[in-house]
């Protein structure tokens, strides 16, 4: 994508102009940053106490994979495990643009890190990222799972 | 609960309709003709086919192996409780009758678990496709 800057220091109206030839995730992108609404998700070490541990803030395309455990939400990076304050339903909605999909109950995944996706000889459907770990594709959610990468492909 | 009881009912339905109208074809090409018994025993097959794929939404946990495996037994068990009420009340049936209501429903359940794995398999490939494909497209806006 072609970046042109501008810098004149008498106007008053700063502004910033998109052409683009189809709404696509990257574009969302660009306007949620310009809008201030770029999400950034705040954790804390999942191995440190929620009061003790520094709160860091997280991009989401370092993010690999989101695990909902014992109601606690956890974002696993190349740096760690990072405790989410979030829930799982609000990154769902939050993250949509930026390559993160449901594919179970407690899981929700980053399309952009995943190494491969294949399936074992009983028939499960995995998802390896670049950690080496691997979430299953529940079946329940195979439809929307692929319903969102058709989406993902036709908007790229 | 009831929900789930008309949405059998009327899936019943459907299978057994269009399983009649493929055995009426069938009858006319053949030149043979049919019996009620044996429509009877349709619908309960039908029936227990219903029941068995239902049963696909309990298994969400495990492997969909185990769970092939397990609906081919409640199958098993379904079936021979169906033949053995028939062979009580109606008709008594011979242990090649049993054998070869065993292989009728045998046959086709091996051929479509099979299909399914091919389908798991075939499906996953296609989706790791697009998966590389997406990511490359993004990389490519990225530069």
């Amino acid at each position: 994508m072609k970046l042109n800057l501008y810098e004149d220091k008498n106007t008053s109206n700063e502004h910033v102009d998109v052409y683009y030839t189809n709404m696509r995730p990257v574009i969302r992108q660009i306007i949620d940053m310009v809008n201030s609404e770029r999400p950034s998700l705040q954790g804390r070490p999942a191995d440190e106490d929620l009061d003790d541990g520094e709160e860091i803030l997280l991009d989401p395309r370092e993010i690999y994979y989101l695990d909902h455990i014992d109601r606690k939400l956890f974002a696993y990076t190349k740096n760690g495990v990072f405790r989410l304050m979030n829930t799982l339903a609000s990154c769902e909605e939050m993250l949509w643009n930026y390559g993160f999909v449901r594919v179970s109950k407690s899981n929700l995944i980053n399309i952009y890190k995943i190494k491969q996706l294949k399936p074992d000889l009983n028939m499960k459907v995995y998802a390896s990222f670049d950690n080496g770990e691997r979430i299953c594709i529940n079946r329940s959610y195979k439809k929307s799972f692929n319903e969102y990468l058709q989406r993902m492909r036709r908007m790229s | 609960m009831t929900g789930k009881f008309k949405e059998y009912v009327l899936e019943v339905c459907c299978v057994f309709t269009l399983m009649s109208v493929i055995g009426a074809v069938v009858n006319i090409i053949a030149g043979t003709e049919t019996n009620n018994i044996n429509v009877l025993v349709m619908f309960a097959t039908c029936a227990i086919a219903t029941f068995v794929l239902f049963l696909h939404k309990l298994f969400d946990s495990v492997s969909p192996l185990v769970m092939i495996i397990v609906q081919y037994l409640v199958a098993c068990a379904l079936v021979g409780l169906m033949l053995w009420l028939i062979s009580m009340f109606i008709s008594p049936i011979t242990p090649k009758g049993w054998f070869e209501f065993y292989r009728s429903f045998t046959i086709p359940y091996i051929f479509l678990a099979g299909f399914y794995y091919y389908r798991v398999f075939s499906e996953t490939k296609k989706q790791d496709k697009l998966i590389q494909e997406i990511k490359e497209n993004n990389k490519a806006e990225s530069v």
